[in-house]
């Protein structure tokens, strides 16, 4: 605030323009030659990885191995879109370990700049539950390109209050004629899509068919009048279910998780057809500046106590097996999980992969239907 | 004061406009502070207790503190360095016949056309085959270009019809004309510099792509904020932050008033 | 920072180089301007280059092809999808600013006319909302505009509407709306910059000859102050047009602009070449409307 001072200076006449301009550049060079050159007592931040993670997930709460081992936290780059997160990426950002999610893995590893990981590095690997990684997409020579990190569903979030549940909980919810311009979305083709095939009734195998897009687009186009946001920000989402600016969307466990927590009687629906299951987790950078502290990192990541943190606090399934014996199965029935987490995958419908061309086509028709055409 | 203000006896809708231009200008800033001590997560209705945790909550995030402090740094220096470059330019712009300006004025527009998106992309690619390591700097000279087209056009009307007889004046009495710059013409445009620091200052401060693609491990307070969309939870201790700069900008702007106060009648005579 | 410390040629004698910039009006322009245009020319051309350039390659499966063809043009000649949402920005955009604008100029004029004291102050005030974050901003717009907003609930219990209006918030409206909050300070600027710089004694003039307020305001005031306008209108214009986050954030789905398409080229779609391509028709268009705007200003201006 020195130009506000300095301007009250010149109009005091205390100050000589002279002095004024002076002082401008002066401000303006030290401003810039000095402090925003990085501090030298950051320089042992140099020793650790780089973790390029949505915000929210730069929390020490995850790094106790990590620090209990290097004594210090990681670096952390954040951000709010994975999509920004792969273009910054390709534009030649380097950052050890990036945080994309499973049904990204064949996109994101055709970029050339992630490598597989080793995982007899991990001393965590044996704990952790193979269906969440064991998919022969995310596999090259054995070794995963994807270590999980984070799981759940995608279903429909609905106000108990605001919703009139008639019947079973159903995909039809989100098809609702009488609560049009109340319903939300997320925007993300790769949740939507898959979700519009169960409520279609197209099975999985079969999504790759020209019958199976017509059918697709057919209920989306069908569905976009009655929908007021299409939106992946977990925020805007939450914020407007809890104000009753919709009333029912689709979601993830961790939006119900949150809202319940807040008091607002909301419920994460468990349609008859099926919800869709999702797996997130971390890749590495194919030229990791830090490679064993990257390690490091994703050991911790995968490690007991994250994963009870995953499922306490955000409301996401943990991927280590050891997390499910520090819940009751009370407590496991809220989080929409159970005692053997294989028995919720496979009740569940997992995206199979698809060819670069039906990955193209569908996002392609899917943000045409959004915008109107 | 000097100046001529016989016609403009103080015009009473004139004020009441300005009353409700701040309004709505006020309006919905105003719910920031309302909903930094409200207990609830959520920014919405009905409201469900005072609280100041979210502002006790500031003191431990120490990556919010960070990334606020390099906003403040990073949009400092661009002010103040892009209207160092703006005044010459749009000197030249407004004064010289020089072949060419028409393109040459036009080209410096184009960082208003081009998306935010594509710009970062691009310059971040640039920068890599330059091997320019990432850091602030980098996303200063970022800003500094989005930022010149405003303060550039900022600056021009104030300088086009600028009456040059005093300069020239001071330029017939033997001054040289640096010297004419910071005596004449410098204090002429002063209202217009003050304009562009105050317009390229907020530019900076909010600015999410350049930061987002330009930036290394330290982080602008808009990318932080950007980030923080995926959890709700820190909403809350988004909206006491900017509470918080709301209120030190306002006792600020009161302390200038102050001193402005102290120096009214030094400064009659030259305004 | 003198400027024999800038010239091009530092072996030539200092005295001859003053000698010739003194002379030579169009070289001590280009001098005055290089700092800002190298500095742009070094941050523009390549953007802008490697853009033209990707806007001619074209995909195949998750690669890009490098020959240049010009199908991502011609695609979106073919499809009605392009047109209507080039159109609804610039009606968006359009609408967004003279709003703004028109709605600032009063304020401008009343800073620069009526406030003797403390003028910086009242441009501190007006600058002051927007060192709060757009996003916080967008969250607190939602709370006043929302289904069971503060507005909605204002005008149900007035008996204004019986339910509460939906389409203020996701929509159009919402957009605009909020565009002209996010802008207000920056269209105030350029006004207020040059009604400050109106030399009174023409205003006074007016007067002796019998001028009353209206006719002094517009013969003389109003013209001389229409460079800030014109400044104003363009600075927000043209960034508004290829806006995506207000709408994206407030829009709804029938909200949505070209600029969100871009984006959803660039990103999800991942399609760079045709982003590209849709990214150069749109500076065509706003750099046409730009100079729509120009060539209407300077005509005002010459009546």
């Amino acid at each position: 605030m020195d130009v506000l001072d300095q301007l009250a200076a010149v109009r005091e006449g205390k100050l000589s323009r002279r002095a004024f301009g002076r002082s401008l550049m002066a401000v303006g060079i030290s401003l810039v030659s000095i402090p925003l050159l990085p501090r030298r007592s950051l320089a042992a931040a140099e020793d650790h990885a780089t973790y390029f993670t949505w915000g929210g997930f730069d929390i020490p709460d995850y790094f106790d191995e990590y620090v209990a081992k290097r004594g210090e936290l990681p670096n952390f780059v954040t951000y709010g879109s994975a999509e920004e997160a792969l273009q910054k990426l390709q534009s030649g950002f380097v950052a050890d370990i990036a945080h994309p999610c499973l049904s990204d893995v064949p996109r994101w590893s055709s970029t050339g700049l992630f490598q597989p990981v080793d995982v007899a590095r991990l001393s965590n690997w044996a704990d952790v539950i193979p269906e969440l990684w064991d998919v022969p997409y995310n596999l090259t020579e054995g070794k995963p390109w994807l270590i999980p990190f984070e799981w759940g569903q995608t279903s429909i979030a609905y106000r108990t209050d605001l919703f009139g549940l008639e019947g079973e909980e159903s995909w039809n919810m989100l098809w609702d004629a009488r609560h049009a311009g109340r319903l939300g979305s997320l925007g993300a083709g790769g949740d939507v899509w898959w979700c519009a095939a169960i409520k279609a009734g197209v099975p999985f195998d079969q999504i790759g068919t020209d019958a199976a897009f017509e059918k697709i687009s057919a209920v989306l186009r069908e569905q976009r009048p009655l929908i007021r946001m299409y939106t992946d920000d977990t925020t805007s989402l939450d914020t407007a279910l809890a104000a009753g600016e919709i009333v029912a969307t689709m979601a993830w466990n961790s939006s119900v998780v949150s809202l319940a927590a807040q008091g607002v009687p909301v419920k994460f629906a468990r349609p008859k057809e099926g919800a869709l299951t999702w797996v997130c987790g971390m890749m590495l950078h194919a030229e990791a500046p830090k490679i064993d502290s990257a390690y490091d990192v994703l050991d911790s990541l995968i490690s007991e106590a994250a994963a009870v943190f995953n499922m306490r606090d955000y409301g996401y399934g943990g991927v280590n097996r050891k997390a499910f014996d520090q819940f009751t199965d009370a407590d496991l029935e809220v989080l929409g999980l159970s005692r053997n987490p294989a028995e919720v995958l496979k009740a569940g419908h997992f995206g199979v992969p698809q060819t670069p061309e039906w990955d193209r086509r569908m996002t392609e028709t899917w943000e045409q239907i959004k915008l109107g055409f | 004061m000097a100046r001529f203000t016989g016609f403009q006896p103080h015009s009473r809708p004139l004020a009441l406009y300005a009353a409700l231009f701040a309004l709505f200008l006020y309006l919905p800033i105003l719910f920031i502070p309302l909903f930094s001590v409200n207990e609830g997560v959520y920014v919405r209705f009905p409201l469900e207790g005072f609280t100041l945790d979210w502002y006790a909550d500031l003191w431990s995030r120490e990556p919010l503190k960070a990334a606020f402090l390099n906003s403040l740094k990073v949009a400092g220096s661009v002010a103040v360095l892009s209207t160092v470059l703006a005044i010459p330019a749009a000197m030249a712009i407004a004064r010289y016949r020089m072949p060419g300006k028409g393109p040459v004025v036009g080209f410096m527009m184009l960082p208003l056309v081009l998306p935010g998106l594509i710009l970062g992309v691009a310059l971040l690619t640039l920068l890599n085959r330059l091997g320019v390591t990432l850091s602030l700097v980098t996303v200063a000279i970022g800003h500094m270009v989005i930022c010149l087209p405003y303060a550039i056009s900022v600056l021009l009307p104030r300088l086009i019809g600028f009456n040059r007889s005093l300069e020239e004046a001071s330029a017939d009495l033997g001054e040289n004309p640096w010297w004419t710059f910071w005596r004449v013409t410098f204090p002429g445009i002063l209202p217009g510099v003050l304009a562009c620091l105050l317009m390229t200052f907020t530019i900076s401060f909010d600015e999410f792509f350049m930061a987002f693609f330009l930036s290394g491990t330290s982080q602008t307070l808009p990318m932080y904020i950007w980030g923080q969309l995926r959890f709700p939870q820190d909403f809350p201790s988004l909206l006491a932050l900017s509470t918080l700069i709301l209120l030190v900008s306002f006792l600020l702007a009161f302390i200038s008033l102050r001193l402005g106060r102290v120096g009214q009648v030094t400064a009659e005579g030259r305004a | 920072m003198t400027l024999a410390a800038n010239s091009p040629v530092p072996p030539v004698r200092p005295g001859a180089v003053l000698r010739f910039l003194h002379r030579n009006e169009a070289w001590r322009g280009y001098l005055l301007i290089l700092p800002a245009l190298g500095l742009m020319l070094v941050a523009i051309l390549f953007p802008l280059g490697s853009t033209l350039m990707m806007s001619t390659w074209s995909l195949s499966g998750y690669e890009i092809a490098r020959t240049p063809s010009l199908d991502n043009y011609a695609a979106m000649l073919g499809h009605p999808m392009y047109g209507v949402l080039i159109g609804r920005s610039l009606e968006v955009a359009l609408v967004a600013t003279a709003v703004t604008v028109a709605l600032c100029y009063p304020m401008a004029y009343y800073v620069a006319f009526h406030v003797h004291r403390h003028k910086a102050l009242w441009l501190m005030l007006m600058t002051l909302p927007f060192w709060t974050s757009y996003l916080l901003r967008v969250f607190a717009w939602k709370v006043v505009l929302g289904y069971e907003g503060v507005l909605n609930t204002a005008l149900v219990g007035l008996g204004v509407v019986e339910t509460p209006v939906a389409a203020l918030l996701y929509s159009q409206t919402a957009v605009t709306v909020v565009l002209a909050h996010s802008w207000a300070a920056f269209a105030v600027l350029p006004i207020y910059v040059s009604l400050e710089k109106i030399d009174r004694t023409y205003l006074e003039a007016a007067a002796d000859l019998g001028d009353g307020p209206w006719r002094r305001f517009w013969r003389i005031t109003f013209p001389l102050s229409l460079p800030g306008v014109v400044a104003a209108f363009f600075l927000m214009f043209v960034p508004t047009v290829g806006d995506y986050i207000t709408p994206a954030m407030v829009g709804g789905p029938d909200g949505m602009m070209v600029g969100n398409l871009i984006q959803a080229m660039f990103g999800p779609m991942n399609n760079w070449p045709a982003g590209a391509a849709l990214s150069v028709v749109l500076m065509v268009t706003i750099a046409l409307a730009g100079l729509a705007f120009l060539i209407v200003g300077r005509l005002v201006r010459r009546v």
